[in-house]
């Protein structure tokens, strides 16, 4: 009896669809049998996961705050590796939005209410910032053919040193300086009123606030699309993505695109930046163990690689990671394992991944001594 | 070989073939491009497995499971596309494929190695470097080191596949002479080519493949050119000729001046061209690969910039590395690597046929998807495109239609210069009948052509003038009637001059 | 003469420099035959902390716990690095997504996080871990005293590898099967060279090293565990690996240049040597000079001929087509 692995002539349609939700059922099974050698109960701990995700008084008010940084890192991540441009570096370029849009937020806002000018003001700043975090990489690889992975990534560390800096070791604009507590324990200056943003509040699980900055990612994510699909801009980076040599016959000025696509990138993830001063914590938030701890930026490749980079699915799948996050902090404690959100998403990236191949190729079974071929039967997808 | 059948997704490619050859002889197995030569010789070789069938080698049933088994069993093969490690040297190479002997060993030597590649280059006239690395050899010395790794391995079975495509006509014949004294040993070569002439001259019997079945096995005292050919084809088919035409004194369109560009390793590739083509006029540059030729392509087309020279259409001087200047001056550009440069494969049918003109056709920053799709029904069924649809990927098509995609892409517009690069390499032959024909049509409503082809029939058959590429310089052909010349050419030598490169 | 900075420079430098030496080999294997794994901080982290596991758990003698410590990581390693090879190898999924996928996975938040928080390793100090091997006369021999002979065993067992990795490599029949893979799969295939064998197994080499490497940190540099000790080490070594050209001795030069670097920003505050924002300038300092580095590296031409493997990040299929 014999494998093999036959290429399809077109992928079916369905499969679109079926290869990420059946990865997130495998993840889930799989991640039942480690809970299991280890002591839990998976059935209490999928249902207390999903209360606390979704369910819960509150819940959904606390995904969204997950969601909403989420989806804004599936976005930067999915514009970029669209294009085999392999951006790692969104959560550093989130950082920096944040610096740059709480510092807008700090010197325009002032009294009042929530101000549209200082708003709009905070979210160009953000963006700006990422995407000139993002342009560093992206110069580096159009003019000096280096590899984009690495330096992004590397970056994000250096940007996490600079964000603990400006608040826990000097005494820089960011930081709080009056008040009694300021000396003992260093926070970030809080917003003015003006630059706090404003959310719409639904009479749902007794009040729930949707950010403004999930309008925001939502935005983005149209703008992306469009950018895209129906954009010269877009049809360049997919030809750039597909094939250099093709993109050069094309007459594609190759570095611009570059340059162009790690900036849009970044402008989305420092977007999300600003997005998590303004909607969240109304200050620069420095410290290592709050925002650089949670890996949003390395979550949202999971989030873009699940959507397969389309961005409506990014903030789709972002809002459901998110609702895992958000258990998975919520209910962090003795009973419940830390660390088990990471290992569910990568089991799902890795389905994911695997099963990518199903929808590429076919799996077939046939006996080799006989002249007759078994129908052409496909290994299921890994769902059990 | 008996009954050997293979099935791809969509084509039968072998079907129910019987093939034998014998020790002692050299056996040539003839057929067009696409008629399943290569694919039998990949199941002889252990790459492939057959769908039915099974092999004998002397006598005994075999069953390849892998080229590791073939090997072992003596079988060898020099591919088309040589399987060789381009960093390592030649001794590594042939250190990598053996295990029997002295290199079964765990630690290596490979200069032990290098003085039985002294040895076995001397004996069958096939000299070639042991420390030298791979990339460093030119195509035909590269050809050298596979057919040497054969003869180390001690090959009781030795298949060439298309091995004179990559030779001057000099080299073929003391190719040729190689092999016929490696049969006289008792080995058996097999000779896979798809050219008559080829097949007259170095073989003892042949074997005619047509669309995956065997149509006859003759010994080849007794077959003519014309009774292989209509074996091979199936019916007569009249080759192109190019018609002698009076061009006038027209002035040249496409001026190119003391050119140079550098190639991938950043050496020069093309070293101080000058040409002029006419409008209407056919100009086909001959050599072996490897020689510019493609470098000069790219360069005029504007996706290679030149370092040094000029390059005019109609006068106007266009700017170094800018294929939108050049595509908009008018110069097309057919290149010789379909699929990963004259094509996107991932994208659709309809979006590469924009892949050059898509900011004319955009309205702003927007595509113009709908107006799109018509385009590419239009063109499919202009171009006669054998296409399920506007929307099917590139990658899917076969060689000849989307060679035909890109001949409808590039013949769009205002058409002055068209540059071909093997046009129709890997293709059959009426998808070849047809290219020939679309790049005559091009010459005759006035566009000046320059075609670069590795295949000399080709070149005979459409040109006005022959100039011939060897490293990177050109020199023009006086006599184009002259096989001689051509080939002596090719090796870089000018004839009437006595002294050897 | 053994207290100047210079000094304790180097021979911290040796000692931060070893788990990023014992990765980049790992890496530098499986890239040789083409694989590149991204997941190297995760492989280390898992490594990390089931060595440590091991040394609180097992009650023997000192030697005979670390020495199982080792081998438990190397294995917790492997199999981290089996999940990517699967993909990778078998499956032909796209290989930088699932080195981050693995990275995600067994990382900070991930697998290594469960299994240190699940098993109580936090905030505990180690029950054993490795000290300078050498007597302490030789130790304080000037210079080479703290650099070459103040080290621990882990260290030397370094040295050993490089050299073994490096003769494997260059001296070896299987070693040039690797590098024919690596560069021509197609090639190495048709000589009968069984090119997935080759990949698997230096993708596994490769985890095992990363598993050795992050149970270096545990149990020799700071004898503890936290949630994401490496900080990015595994990143800095696959970096390495580009920045050695791909070849064992330089790894060693580099690992240590970069050890040197994350030693530098302690060694100063000791001192009391103040140079402006000195935390920010020198905890940065080994991610920036690696982003220089690979700048220069990448950008000249040399990097055409003493480059990566040709088909390194290239899915292998033998085509039927």
């Amino acid at each position: 009896m014999r494998i093999s692995v036959e290429q399809r002539l077109r992928r079916p349609r369905w499969l679109t669809v079926a290869v990420p939700f059946g990865s997130v059922v495998f993840a889930f099974l799989v991640a039942a049998v480690v809970l299991v050698a280890t002591g839990h109960d998976p059935v209490s701990t999928y249902h207390q996961l999903f209360d606390a995700a979704f369910l819960e008084k509150q819940s959904i008010d606390q995904t969204l705050i997950v969601a909403t940084p989420l989806a804004f890192m599936g976005l930067a991540a999915a514009a970029a590796f669209r294009m085999k441009l392999y951006n790692i570096g969104a959560e550093g370029q989130m950082y920096l939005g944040a610096i740059t849009g709480a510092a807008a937020g700090l010197y325009l806002g002032g009294r009042g209410g929530p101000s549209a000018f200082v708003i709009a003001a905070m979210v160009v700043a953000g963006a700006a910032g990422g995407a000139g975090w993002a342009l560093i990489p992206g110069v580096l690889r159009a003019f000096f053919r280096t590899n984009e992975i690495l330096t992004s990534l590397l970056l994000n560390y250096v940007a996490g040193l600079i964000l603990t800096y400006l608040i826990f070791e000097s005494e820089s604009y960011w930081r709080q300086t009056k008040g009694f507590n300021a000396t003992v324990f260093p926070t970030g200056k809080p917003l003015p009123h003006s630059a706090v943003w404003p959310g719409w509040t639904l009479h749902v699980q007794g009040g729930t606030t949707i950010p403004l900055g999930a309008f925001f990612a939502l935005l983005a994510a149209a703008v992306l699309w469009l950018l895209y699909k129906r954009t010269r801009f877009g049809f360049e980076a997919q030809v750039l993505g597909d094939s250099q040599r093709a993109a050069r016959y094309a007459g594609v000025r190759m570095r611009r695109k570059i340059l162009a696509v790690m900036a849009v990138s970044g402008a989305i993830a420092g977007l999300g930046g600003a997005s998590q001063v303004g909607d969240f914590s109304h200050a620069l938030d420095g410290d290592p163990n709050g925002l650089q701890k949670i890996g949003y930026g390395y979550t949202g490749i999971v989030v873009a690689a699940l959507g397969r980079y389309n961005p409506f699915a990014a903030v789709l799948i972002a809002f459901l990671l998110g609702g895992l996050e958000n258990a998975g902090n919520t209910l962090q404690g003795p009973s419940f394992p830390a660390g088990l959100v990471g290992v569910i998403q990568g089991i799902i990236l890795f389905s994911a991944l695997g099963g990518e191949i199903l929808s590429r190729h076919r799996v077939r079974i046939t006996r080799k001594s006989t002249h007759v071929t078994a129908a052409p039967a496909r290994a299921p997808e890994p769902a059990a | 070989m008996r009954e050997i059948t293979k099935r791809f997704p969509g084509v039968v490619a072998n079907d129910g073939v019987d093939f034998e050859a014998a020790g002692g002889e050299v056996h040539a197995l003839l057929g067009e491009n696409g008629a399943g030569k290569t694919t039998l010789s990949h199941i002889l070789t252990g790459l492939y497995h057959a769908d039915e069938g099974q092999i004998f080698l002397s006598g005994e049933p075999v069953a390849f499971q892998s080229p590791r088994d073939a090997i072992d069993a003596g079988v060898c093969m020099v591919h088309q596309h040589f399987r060789l490690v381009e960093r390592f040297t030649v001794a590594e190479n042939l250190v990598l494929g053996d295990r029997r002997g002295a290199g079964r060993r765990f630690r290596i030597d490979p200069r032990a190695v290098e003085s039985q590649v002294r040895e076995l280059g001397r004996r069958y006239h096939l000299p070639v470097d042991p420390h030298a690395r791979i990339w460093q050899l030119s195509v035909g010395e590269q050809q050298r080191v596979e057919i040497l790794n054969a003869l180390y391995q001690d090959a009781r079975v030795l298949i060439l596949d298309e091995p004179t495509a990559v030779l001057t006509p000099e080299e073929s014949e003391t190719l040729f002479t190689t092999l016929r004294e490696i049969a006289a040993e008792g080995r058996t070569v097999i000779f896979i080519s798809h050219k008559l002439h080829e097949v007259k001259a170095v073989s003892d019997r042949v074997t005619v493949l047509r669309a995956g079945k065997v149509i006859a096995t003759v010994r080849t005292t007794d077959a003519t050119p014309q009774s292989l050919a209509s074996l091979m084809i199936g019916h007569d088919v009249e080759a192109t000729q190019r018609t002698a035409r009076d061009l006038g004194g027209e002035g040249a369109v496409l001026e190119v001046r003391d050119v140079w560009a550098d190639g991938d390793r950043g050496a020069p590739a093309v070293k101080g061209i000058s040409l002029a083509v006419r409008a209407g006029e056919i100009v086909a540059v001959a050599g072996v690969a490897g020689n510019g030729q493609r470098e000069l392509a790219e360069t005029i087309a504007g996706v290679r910039p030149s370092t040094k020279g000029a390059i005019r259409v109609d006068g106007r001087l266009l700017k170094r590395g800018d294929v939108r200047a050049a595509f908009d001056a008018g110069i097309r550009y057919v290149p010789e690597d379909r699929l990963g440069t004259g094509v996107s494969p991932s994208l659709s049918l309809a979006m590469n046929l924009e892949l050059r003109s898509y900011r004319e056709s955009s309205l702003g920053p927007f595509l113009r998807l709908r107006r799109m799709r018509a385009n590419a029904e239009k063109a499919i069924e202009e171009f006669d495109i054998r296409a399920p649809g506007p929307d099917v990927q590139a990658a899917n098509l076969s060689g000849g239609n989307l060679q035909k995609v890109v001949i409808a892409r590039e013949f769009s517009g205002e058409m002055k210069v068209l540059i071909a690069a093997s046009p129709t390499r890997g293709l059959d032959v009426s998808a070849v009948a047809t290219v020939h024909s679309y790049l005559l049509q091009a010459a005759g409503r006035g566009t000046a052509v320059l075609l670069l082809s590795e295949d000399l029939d080709e070149i005979l058959a459409l040109n006005d003038r022959i100039v011939v590429m060897y490293e990177g310089e050109l020199s023009e052909v006086v006599d184009r009637e002259s096989i001689e010349e051509i080939g002596l050419r090719m090796a870089g030598e000018t004839p009437g001059s006595s002294d050897s490169a | 003469m053994n207290d100047s900075l210079l000094v304790v420079l180097i021979a911290s430098g040796v000692a931060y420099g070893t788990p990023l030496l014992f990765a980049a080999l790992g890496e530098l294997l499986a890239e040789r035959s083409g694989v590149l794994n991204l997941g190297v901080e995760g492989m280390m982290l898992v490594g990390a902390v089931m060595g440590f596991w091991t040394v609180e758990r097992v009650h023997a003698n000192t030697g005979l716990t670390l020495a199982l410590a080792i081998v438990i990581a190397a294995v917790a390693g492997t199999v981290m690095a089996t999940i990517h090879a699967f993909l990778v190898i078998t499956l032909r999924a796209n290989q930088i997504v699932s080195g981050l996928a693995l990275t995600i996975f067994a990382g900070a938040v991930g697998l290594s996080s469960y299994l240190g928080n699940n098993l109580k390793l936090a905030d505990v100090p180690a029950a054993h871990s490795f000290h300078t091997l050498l007597p302490k006369g030789m130790q304080n021999l000037p210079v080479v005293g703290p650099i070459l002979f103040g080290q621990n065993i882990l260290v030397y067992a370094s040295w050993l590898c490089v050299i073994a990795v490096g003769l494997y490599l260059s001296r070896t029949r299987p070693g040039l099967n690797v590098r024919a893979v690596g560069e021509s799969p197609a090639a190495a295939d048709t000589m009968g060279i069984n090119v997935t064998a080759y990949r698997y197994a230096h993708t596994l080499a490769g985890g095992a090293f990363a598993g050795i490497a992050g149970a270096t940190i545990t149990l020799a540099i700071t004898p503890q565990w936290v949630d994401g000790i490496t900080y990015g080490a595994g990143w800095i070594a696959i970096a390495l690996v580009i920045f050695a050209f791909w070849r064992p001795e330089l790894c060693l030069v580099g690992a240590y240049f970069f050890g040197a670097l994350q030693a530098l920003a302690p060694q100063l505050q000791a001192r009391n040597i103040s140079l402006g924002p000195t935390v920010l300038w020198s905890n940065s300092l080994p991610y920036v000079m690696t982003v220089l580095v690979l700048v220069v590296v990448s950008s000249g031409t040399a990097r055409r001929r003493l480059g990566a493997p040709a088909a390194l990040g290239v899915a292998y299929v033998r085509e039927e087509h």
